[in-house]
């Protein structure tokens, strides 16, 4: 148990090793110097800004010595200077962390909810109603493109029924505070929450269906009804624990898809997270930005996956044996 | 059920052998969805083909004034905020779509096969190494790493479909990798080898023909996640600003809103349509082609 | 009649395929004593597990239902009990040992929490009782160290050990009856022969009536007071073992008892080659022809035996065939 955790752990730090690697290739091999693409069309950077710059790299000095220094800094927390924000890239990112979670959190735990239930009830009765939705929101939800579905919940639900707002985390006016701002927030919540949920529904409903699908036709279902426990039991304690397996393990590999929605939805609601910010970091070509949300996705997406591994080795013991 | 699968005992006469891709044609008629799928699929291929010369309007002029609604003029979609006429956009948008759709897939399949097929056929240190490459291209974020792509390598059509293409190829070398494994251990490979067929021979003639079903249900839908990323790059205003696809009229119109839901609306939904389109179709030839699946 | 623990009269089990209705099982009927050990024989398909199924009530549902028939145990009818009802009897009353120990236990439970929900599903134990209880049925199956192993998932275990627990959750109530579908089928040689120890070890303890299905006939001669032998859906034949075995009487089971060497009798006492019943059991949908279902397969058979289903026929000391060879005299 002790031993996989250390290869997965090592195994993570050399994933965003090579994500770092990666990124300091991309700025060498971009056409133009690399301080040229760095600063870019940001607007000239004052003579200072350009020599820090090449500091910052070491332009001056070999490539492995580049590299070196380069992975030294980030390992300091510093991933850059934003040359239009005026602030280092680890500060602006800091700054946004909060409701990008929020909203990524709230819709990820929703979907989870909604589409275990949704498995749970179809996946006992095949030729339902209950079963075909699944079918149809499954294919609905992964032929229309997110921001889309975003978009048209704003004409529907703070167009046409105006009891939504449009964009942002709060009302403008910001005098707000205490219980009433924790309410205008979550307000603000429901919109990009749900099109972001409808979004990863379509992901796991159809896993979570066929996956409970499969289990309820296993031996020892089969066993736990043939003991006379009650159908609750057989289901919720029997099946759902099997079943959800496979559901942890896609959503652990898949959260880079998670995120790449929620920067979309964020960027329709203009909801002030991470995503917003790559978008604002396109618009004003702030590359240092930009690499560092790319860099600080990948430590979200290999956290989560060891989260889950860790969550299927509680759920699984057959796991922890090998 | 086809009768041709059923030859009841040895004395019954063989009927004539029928081809497994004629066989896979008749599941797939069977399946209304996929055959819908299959009429959609073709009309917007059509439309975006030979449609601009059909109608000839210019996509990317004032015609009228702008924000009309539609049914409101001879254009009949409407108008857009610079006053350009929203059918002919979406008819010339269909081509950069599709063409993006289908490059970048097509570049997905290319290093999605050849990463998995190495993977699968030689295992060892190789299957190692790719799979740690395959690993690190599944942790990466997509759509954010194709976004720092384009931005540093400038937003054409190329390096956009070259972009998604990169990103997308996991899935598809993951599957190969399990086929290739599978049939590398087939009796008949092993009489290929024992007959003394080289590797290139065993990779590309003997175990990708075999391999082949799955990975065409892959590589179909693999255009439709590529016209899906292509439209969020669009979105967030990564396009060829020579190009209009449907993923940027989108991103362009959306700050009208308010004024023109037409605008965002049917983009919208031409991709909703190609991308259900090419979904249908996929899980048409999936059932086509493993026909025990189908209860599911 | 109102005597017997079970009595299973004309039962009709169907499974819908394509459209249509197509029963697997027709016309059963037996009857099982207290304490008795009845076989269920016969080739696989021929429903004798979904025989086995059918008496908890849990046939696959859809496609397959119970269409005829009743199951009165103990003078109580359970074709048209309510699920809540049969959730009482199952585990409790009656309960079952599968084929498969390495699949039928879920893989995410340790073995001893297997045992105990079941008891308190049906005795309302405490958590430590119950627990205790569990310890306690892995010590009578015959598993050593039981409290520590209780602790342990099925993966840890080999799959003899598995279906020793799978036999300790079966009786953790003390049923009245104990079905066994094809208990040792998927186990070692040497292994089988521990479990049915087990088996005639516990029934003497619990005083358990147990109906063990299976296409072993030597297993039946060794283990079962009565059998009962079913082709196609249907009993064929049924009686006392000693005078099944001695003197088997459908072509069937002449050619089932004789699979085993060490039991046929030849009458001319010449060593027999190792008989072999040629051809296959017909599909269900294929039985909708008239005759014998075993007609295709058989050496002794005549006309009649292609236009006309025979009936069922008491053959004396609770004996019964059906074979118009029983009827019709000594055409073969």
């Amino acid at each position: 148990m002790l031993n996989g955790s250390v290869i997965k752990l090592s195994n993570a730090v050399l994933l965003l090793i090579a994500v770092l690697i990666l990124n300091f290739a991309l700025i060498h091999v971009a056409p133009g110097d690399p301080v040229e693409v760095l600063v870019g069309e940001m607007g000239g950077a004052t003579p200072e800004q350009i020599a820090d710059l090449r500091a910052h790299f070491g332009l001056d000095r070999p490539l492995y010595i580049q590299i070196a220094t380069y992975l030294g800094r980030v390992v300091q927390g510093d991933l850059g200077y934003s040359l239009y924000y005026d602030q280092p890239v680890t500060q602006l990112i800091a700054g946004r962390v909060g409701p990008t979670l929020l909203l990524v959190g709230t819709a990820l735990l929703s979907a989870i909810l909604v589409c275990t239930v949704l498995g749970v009830f179809s996946a006992q009765k095949r030729r339902s109603v209950l079963s075909h939705l699944v079918t149809v929101l499954s294919l609905a939800g992964f032929s229309a493109p997110a921001f889309w579905v975003g978009i048209m919940l704003i004409l529907l639900l703070s167009v046409a029924i105006p009891i939504l707002p449009i964009s942002g985390m709060s009302s403008s006016d910001g005098a707000a505070s205490g219980v009433m701002y924790v309410l205008d927030v979550l307000h603000h919540l429901i919109l990009p929450a749900l099109t972001l949920a409808l979004i990863y529904l379509a992901f796991y409903s159809r896993l979570s269906r066929a996956s409970m699908l499969e289990v309820l036709e296993s031996d020892y279902v089969r066993t736990a009804r043939a003991k006379g426990l009650p159908r609750r039991l057989v289901i919720y304690k029997h099946a759902l624990r099997n079943a959800v397996l496979p559901v942890v393990t896609f959503a652990g590999l898949q959260f880079g898809q998670v995120i790449s929605g929620a920067v979309l939805v964020e960027t329709v609601f203009a909801w002030p997270g991470l995503g917003t910010l790559a978008f604002e970091s396109i618009l004003r070509r702030d590359t240092p930005t930009l690499l560092g949300i790319l860099f600080f996705s990948s430590v979200m997406v290999v956290a989560m996956n060891l989260l889950t591994d860790f969550l299927v080795r509680r759920i699984d013991p057959r796991i922890k044996a090998q | 059920m086809s009768d041709a699968m059923h030859v009841s005992g040895p004395l019954a006469a063989a009927p004539k052998p029928v081809s497994p891709s004629l066989q896979a044609w008749r599941m797939f008629r069977q399946n209304h969805a996929a055959l819908v799928g299959l009429a959609i699929l073709a009309a917007i291929i059509v439309i975006s083909l030979i449609g601009p010369y059909v109608y000839t309007v210019p996509p990317r002029e004032m015609v009228w004034m702008p924000l009309t609604p539609p049914g409101q003029s001879e254009y009949i979609l409407g108008t857009d905020y610079l006053g350009r006429d929203l059918l002919a956009g979406l008819i010339n948008g269909g081509r950069v779509t599709l063409l993006v759709g289908f490059s970048a897939a097509c570049l997905t399949v290319l290093i999605g096969v050849s990463v998995g097929a190495l993977a699968g056929f030689f295992g060892g240190w190789v299957d190692n190494l790719l799979m740690r490459v395959t690993e690190f291209f599944q942790v990466l974020p997509h759509l954010l790493f194709a976004m720092v792509v384009v931005m540093l390598f400038s937003p054409t059509l190329l390096n956009i479909s070259a972009a998604i293409g990169v990103v997308s190829w996991t899935s598809t070398a993951r599957l190969t990798r399990a086929e290739f494994q599978r049939i590398r251990e087939m009796e008949y490979v092993k009489a290929e080898r024992a007959i003394g067929a080289g590797n290139a021979r065993l990779i590309w003639r003997v175990i990708l023909p075999n391999a082949a079903p799955p990975l065409i249900v892959v590589a179909a839908l693999s255009i439709g996640t590529a016209i899906l990323f292509e439209a969020g790059l669009s979105f967030l205003g990564l396009s060829d600003p020579n190009a209009t696809s449907w993923g940027r009229m989108i991103g362009d119109n959306r700050p009208y809103i308010l004024d023109s839901s037409w605008g965002v609306t049917f983009p919208g939904l031409c991709i909703f349509l190609t991308v259900l389109a090419i979904s249908l179709v996929g899980d048409g030839l999936n059932d086509a082609f493993n026909p025990k699946l189908r209860q599911r | 009649m109102s005597g017997k623990l079970l009595s299973v009269r004309n039962l009709e089990i169907a499974f819908r395929s394509g459209g249509e209705e197509i029963p697997v099982v027709r016309d059963l009927s037996f009857d099982l004593d207290h304490g008795e050990t009845l076989g269920i024989v016969g080739e696989s398909g021929c429903g004798k597990s979904v025989t086995a199924l059918s008496l908890i009530g849990l046939v696959p549902n859809p496609p397959g239902r119970i269409s005829k028939g009743e199951i009165l145990f103990e003078g109580e009818e359970l074709v048209k009990a309510g699920e809540r009802r049969l959730t009482q009897v199952r585990g409790n009353d009656i309960s079952m040992v599968f084929q498969e120990p390495m699949t039928s236990l879920n893989p995410v439970y340790t073995i001893g929490e297997q045992i105990a929900e079941t008891a308190r599903a049906h005795f309302g134990l405490s958590q430590s009782k119950a627990w205790a209880r569990a310890v306690e049925m892995l010590s009578l199956v015959g598993i050593p160290s039981p409290d520590k192993r209780a602790h342990d998932y099925p993966h840890q275990l080999s799959g003899g050990m598995r279906q020793r627990v799978m036999i300790a959750i079966a009786l953790v109530c003390e049923p009245k009856i104990l079905i066994a579908d094809e208990p040792t089928t998927a186990l070692d040689v040497t292994v089988q022969a521990q479990i049915f120890d087990l088996f005639r070890d516990l029934q003497k303890k619990i005083g358990a009536a147990i109906i063990l299905i299976t296409h072993d006939i030597g297993v039946v001669a060794q283990m079962t007071d009565r059998v009962l032998v079913m082709y196609a859906g249907r009993k064929i034949e049924e009686g006392p073992v000693a005078d099944f075995v001695r003197d088997p009487r459908h072509p069937y089971t002449r050619g089932l008892v004789s699979c085993i060497p060490r039991l046929a009798m030849p009458p001319d006492d010449e060593p027999a080659p190792l008989f072999e019943i040629p051809g296959v059991v017909p599909a269900p949908r294929e039985l909708n022809r008239p005759g014998c279902a075993f007609a295709p397969r058989c050496a002794s058979a005549f006309g009649k035996c292609r236009s006309q289903d025979p009936a069922l026929h008491a053959a004396g000391d609770g004996r019964a065939v059906a074979c118009w060879l029983e009827t019709e005299g000594n055409a073969a």
